[in-house]
């Protein structure tokens, strides 16, 4: 099948990149070789003007194939494999045609690369057009020349800025920094193409600033930079973890001053090294993941009616009422209810400080202290106490005012969708959509369908969390859905360590350390130990003993220490900042020794404390048994489901690849006996593991 | 009111009326911009009313101090307080009375037949009056671009340097009449000075506007008009006016000192109106529409009338517009149930009052034989006025309709009534409102 035509006029010949295997153009292997062929062709008889252009909407080139890059398993085979597109490129650049390539829609990873070995960008204004290279966000970093070819038109600043983020730029920004020639209209394409043309090839000198070639400056810049990449990781071992920060750091400064050859082969050792690298075969894995939740069945099916709605109503200004309200003023209109004008005032101001990057999406909600503006409303959210009555009476109140289509959600974490939907004059409009905290950070959704939830409900639910840029998961409207009942075992187990001696900070410590966004005391202090409490109560009535609660969280609870919304839970917060150990836990329960003092963040090891891993297991097994349970439950539809969940809705280290990946590689009778030894019983469908290492 | 049915003529009806709460300037809302007021209050309006905002068929609104990147404001607020794109919007700029405008022209549309519903109101961000270069600095910096040669460009610099750089405040500009020079509280001395009206009757007139106001706020007449605000930085709720001042005394009053007129003036901070921000939005629409979607009525704009008189005396101008629209419905003062005359100045209401008592004034300027009269203070701006709430420039046109209308609905019963307020440049704007809440 032909994916890249070579199209000849006069004098302008044509590279169309077009394919309908692919909803997107990819740098495959058959993209490769017909590229290769037709450069041979276009070295043999070269034209005045090259154009490389797309024949699909919505995207130039997505990237490179990045299962060819997961299914690679040698470092020389990955190293070749970029010498190969570096080959590719340096042709392209060498052909004495001018060469312009023609950005409309996505540009990303190596079909950036390939844009930049062209004489000029045209980046064709309009909302699809993105141009960068993500590739970090694999696990790697550009292989086709990119890191060589971008500091050239956009200087080593901001190159390295681009590289180490991996995020986007619109086609006028692109303009803006010199990373495109022009930024055209749709319409001016050919005009553009034209003005181009005339320019001539074009002639790049050394990219700036100037001083960075003082070795003084370098060092001092290139550490500024490191600081700013590795704040996020500070708990981690950086090169364990994530080995492409800092080798992409080092590669770009060991390139500064380099010529261009040995810049590329360079280039080229450094991805072959990276490719084979757990986190990166991880990164992928997990995009695939997300993928899949965001181009689900379901999401397809609701899309259409879901882009009509142009108003959302929020119930409860709280944290997450308020999160959500921000998450929806993504695409439509928002009334943030409440009745209190002091919640109302507490969650805007919340929001005041995210709307400094984004002050439009601000003006787009509205603080309301009544029922107003629910007859225009496509969708109402409600995020208030966690009490069926309450719920039962605000959906009745707010169904006597809503128009007949008005999709009706509840954030709810624990009650059953099926009981809301008791004494609703339409249940079949009622469903689950269960955010996480923080809602505009966090991009799990749970979608829960209660028994009499219309499968169009559902199908709306799922699209609007996806339009709203979230990750939805289908789960079965059984007690703590899924991700609640899973991290309920993990936090019990954790109580249980501190429990038996082990220091709060330390079994914080340790799950940080393996890559836990926070630990599980501060996750309690976070969430709010009320909650956590109650949370764990209902769960325990429905499900047995393993979601106990201890009694002395409950007296914690009882006194006032509610975690961080109180100032004081298992440690002291000051403006939303964690501080020390709190001083009045040993009133609830016996601490191993007297020393205190020492920094939370840092995991020590004192006489009596477990190795970290040991204290990671006994955390996580009992997740992972729960989530076995609940995949044999059928909760969620699909094991990889799972892996999903848990990094996007309790941040899971990525570049673990998943709670199952994690534990898919130990041997299953030591991971059985392990399992056994924590006093749980071992899953029935152990086997599962098996699809997942 | 008057028969409209008999000459074809539609009867226009307010459907819904809702203002943000006034705030001082640089007070409450100073990170607020008037478009951004105009369009909190102008969304909250569609929120509170039956109306879907597809059948919204013009937006009209008022605005004194129109904002450099808001060209035609109304248009720019429309749009952010989401009506749709297809509705068409226009700014309308009658000094003062500008927000009223906006409302008597709405109801023009409405009674002609040319719109059935219209979003009419007024906005101000008097916080927001711009700092301007003097135009010697708009010319040299226009020279500086053309200038081509260094030489040329060194002698610009240096006329450029040598400009004045001392901002014009537009605020005060924007309060002087040009014609005659005056500024607004100079020409309310003037009426202080003709009308013999003391220093005490000022202060105690602004007195009982403060008081009046405190306890209207305190009964919750204001509950329902006024919209909560959850203004930047600290998105504290804002309702109540800014400007009342509880524990507001004679001997407070007493030791300001003039203003305008120092040291002999009479015309004080005090018993002024304050520089405020705010917004206030209604919805028009005519009896047979309200009536057959099941909309409730508010009340009624029966008719209006502007005119014209001395910019030196612009106070006096609601002597001259009441008059004129009393005369053409036919009705005397004792007629109207409640009235309302914008408190512009304390002296400038005092001197309307006296000015319609007087029948020297009447055969002078009214052509009449006798004085039609004044109002009985118990009457007249019930619920406070500009001195304790503030006067948004552009925006209090649009709320005197509003409160008047809930007075008349709420207080009264029923009843016909009289906004009315003076205009700088020597105009005043008066409208005939009416309820009849035993039918809504």
């Amino acid at each position: 099948m032909e994916v890249v035509t070579l199209l000849r006029e006069e004098h302008t010949a044509r590279l169309r990149f077009a394919r309908e295997d692919k909803p997107v153009n990819v740098l495959d292997e058959a993209c490769m070789a017909q590229l290769e062929a037709h450069l041979e062709a276009l070295e043999a008889a070269p034209p005045r003007c090259l154009v490389l252009e797309s024949g699909m909407p919505g995207c130039f080139i997505a990237g490179a194939d990045i299962d060819r890059i997961a299914a690679v398993q040698d470092a020389t085979e990955a190293t070749r494999l970029a010498e190969r597109g570096q080959a590719l490129c340096r042709r392209l650049e060498a052909l004495p045609a001018v060469s312009i390539a023609v950005v409309r829609g996505a540009c990303m990873g190596g079909g950036m690369e390939l844009a930049l070995a062209c004489d000029h960008i045209l980046a064709v204004d309009e909302r699809a057009t993105k141009l960068a290279l993500p590739e970090i966000q694999l696990g790697i970093h550009p292989g086709f020349g990119g890191c060589v070819r971008l500091p050239k038109r956009v200087g080593w600043i901001r190159a390295v800025e681009m590289i180490l983020s991996g995020k986007p730029v619109d086609a006028r920004r692109a303009r803006r920094i010199g990373l495109a020639a022009l930024s055209s209209a749709p319409e001016q394409t050919e005009q553009g193409i034209q003005y181009l043309a005339g320019k001539g090839k074009a002639h790049r000198g050394r990219p700036g600033p100037w001083w960075l070639a003082l070795s003084p400056a370098k060092a001092l810049f290139f550490r500024q930079v490191e600081k700013k990449a590795l704040a996020r990781f500070r708990h981690l071992d950086i090169e364990a973890a994530y080995p492409a920060i800092p080798a992409t750091i080092a590669l770009l400064k060991e390139m500064i001053g380099l010529s261009d050859g040995i810049a590329y082969a360079r280039e080229a050792a450094s991805l072959g090294r990276l490719a084979v690298t757990p986190c990166c075969k991880n990164l992928i894995r997990v995009f695939h993941l997300g993928n899949a939740l965001k181009k689900q069945e379901a999401v397809r099916r609701g899309r259409e009616a879901v882009s009509r709605f142009r108003q959302t109503s929020v119930y409860g200004a709280g944290v997450m009422g308020s999160g959500i309200a921000w998450v929806a003023a993504k695409t439509t209109d928002v009334d943030l209810h409440d009745v209190a004008a002091e919640s109302l005032a507490r969650g805007m101001k919340s929001l005041g400080a995210l709307a400094r990057r984004d002050a439009r999406r601000l003006q787009r909600i509205r603080p309301v202290l009544d029922h107003s503006g629910l007859a225009q409303s496509d969708v109402v959210i409600e995020a208030v106490l966690e009490d069926i009555d309450i719920k039962r009476a605000l959906w009745q109140e707010v169904e006597a005012r809503v128009s007949a289509q008005c999709l009706l959600l509840s954030n709810t974490s624990s009650l059953s969708v099926t009981a809301m939907q008791e004494g609703a004059a339409h249940p079949e409009r009622i469903a689950g959509m269960h955010f996480f905290n923080p809602a505009p950070k966090m991009p799990l959704v749970e979608v829960v369908a209660g028994e009499k939830t219309a499968p169009e409900a559902v199908d709306q639910t799922a699209a609007l969390a996806a339009a709203w840029g979230k990750y939805p998961l289908v789960v079965k409207d059984k007690p703590g859905f899924l991700v609640n009942r899973c991290l309920m075992p993990f936090m019990v187990a954790a109580l249980q360590l501190i429990e038996q001696g082990q220091k709060p900070e330390h079994v914080d410590g340790a799950l940080k350390h393996f890559g836990m966004p926070m630990g599980a005391m501060e996750l309690a202090d976070r969430v709010g130990l009320d909650i956590c409490l109650h949370v764990g109560t209902h769960l325990a009535d429905a499900f047995g003993a393993r979601f106990s609660m201890p009694a002395w969280l409950a007296q914690m609870v009882k006194d006032g220490l509610l975690g961080a919304k109180s100032g004081s839970g298992f440690f002291i917060y000051r403006g939303g900042k964690q501080q020390q150990l709190n001083s009045k836990l040993g009133q609830y329960l016996k601490l191993s020794s007297a020393d205190r003092e020492s920094d939370a963040d840092i995991s020590t090891h004192p006489d009596g404390a477990w190795p970290d891993q040991d204290i990671v297991d006994y955390c996580l097994l009992p997740m992972l048994v729960e989530a076995l349970a609940c995949l044999h439950e059928s909760i969620v539809q699909d094991a990889r489901h799972l892996d999903a969940a848990f990094i996007y809705g309790v941040g899971f280290p990525p570049f673990r690849g998943g709670l199952l990946r994690e534990f898919a590689h130990r041997p299953r009778d030591a991971l059985r006996q392990h399992i056994e030894r924590l006093g749980l019983t071992p899953p029935a469908n152990l086997e599962v593991l098996d699809d997942f290492a | 009111m008057p028969d409209l049915n008999s000459v074809g003529m539609r009867e226009v009806v307010v459907v819904a009326a809702v203002r943000t709460p006034l705030a001082k300037a640089n007070g409450a809302f100073d990170r607020l911009s008037a478009v951004e007021l105009g369009a909190l209050a102008m969304r909250e309006l569609m929120a509170r009313s039956p109306i879907s905002r597809d059948d919204v068929d013009s937006v009209i609104v008022g605005n004194v101090i129109q904002p450099a990147d808001a060209a035609n404001i109304a248009r720019v607020i429309a749009l952010n307080a989401g009506v749709p794109r297809a509705v068409p919007a226009h700014t309308v700029h009658r000094n003062c009375a500008s927000g009223m405008q906006a409302v008597t022209d709405a109801a023009q549309m409405v009674m002609a037949g040319r719109a059935e519903v219209v979003i009419a109101g007024g906005v101000e961000s008097m916080t927001h009056a711009p700092l301007l270069l003097h135009d010697e600095v708009r010319a040299a910096m226009y020279r500086l671009s053309r200038a081509r040669s260094v030489k040329d460009r060194l002698r610009v610099l240096g006329a450029l340097a040598k400009a004045r750089w001392k901002p014009r405040v537009a605020l005060m500009e924007g309060l002087t009449d040009p014609t005659v020079r005056l500024n607004m509280g100079q020409t309310a001395e003037i009426l202080a000075r003709e009308f013999s009206i003391t220093r005490r009757e000022q202060d105690d007139f602004a007195l009982r506007s403060h008081q009046q106001a405190e306890a209207a706020w305190q009964a919750g007449f204001y509950d329902d008009e006024v919209m909560h605000v959850f203004a930047p930085p600290s998105f504290a709720a804002v309702h109540r006016d800014e400007g009342i001042r509880s524990g507001q005394s004679m001997e407070a009053l007493g030791k300001l000192k003039p203003v305008f007129d120092k040291p002999l003036g009479t015309v004080t901070a005090g018993n002024s109106s304050q520089i405020t921000d705010g917004a206030a939005m209604l919805l028009i629409s005519h009896r047979e529409k309200a009536e057959a979607e099941g909309w409730p009525i508010l009340g009624y704009v029966y008719d209006w009338a502007y005119s014209g008189c001395d910019p030196a005396r612009m106070g006096l101008g609601p002597v001259y517009a009441s008059h004129r629209l009393l005369q053409r419905a036919g009705l005397a003062m004792t007629d109207i149930t409640r009235m309302e005359i914008n408190e512009a100045f304390a002296a400038q209401v005092l001197a309307c009052l006296k000015a319609m008592e007087s029948d020297a004034f009447a055969r002078e300027h009214l052509g009449l034989e006798q004085a039609p009269g004044a109002p009985d203070m118990d009457r007249l701006n019930v619920h406070g006025g500009a001195v304790a709430l503030g006067h948004p420039v552009g925006m209090t046109g649009a709320r005197l309709i509003m409160t008047l209308l809930r007075q008349l609905q709420h207080d009264t019963g029923g009843g016909m009534g009289v906004a009315t307020l003076c205009i700088g440049g020597g105009q005043g704007g008066a409208v005939l409102l009416g309820s009849e809440p035993w039918k809504s």
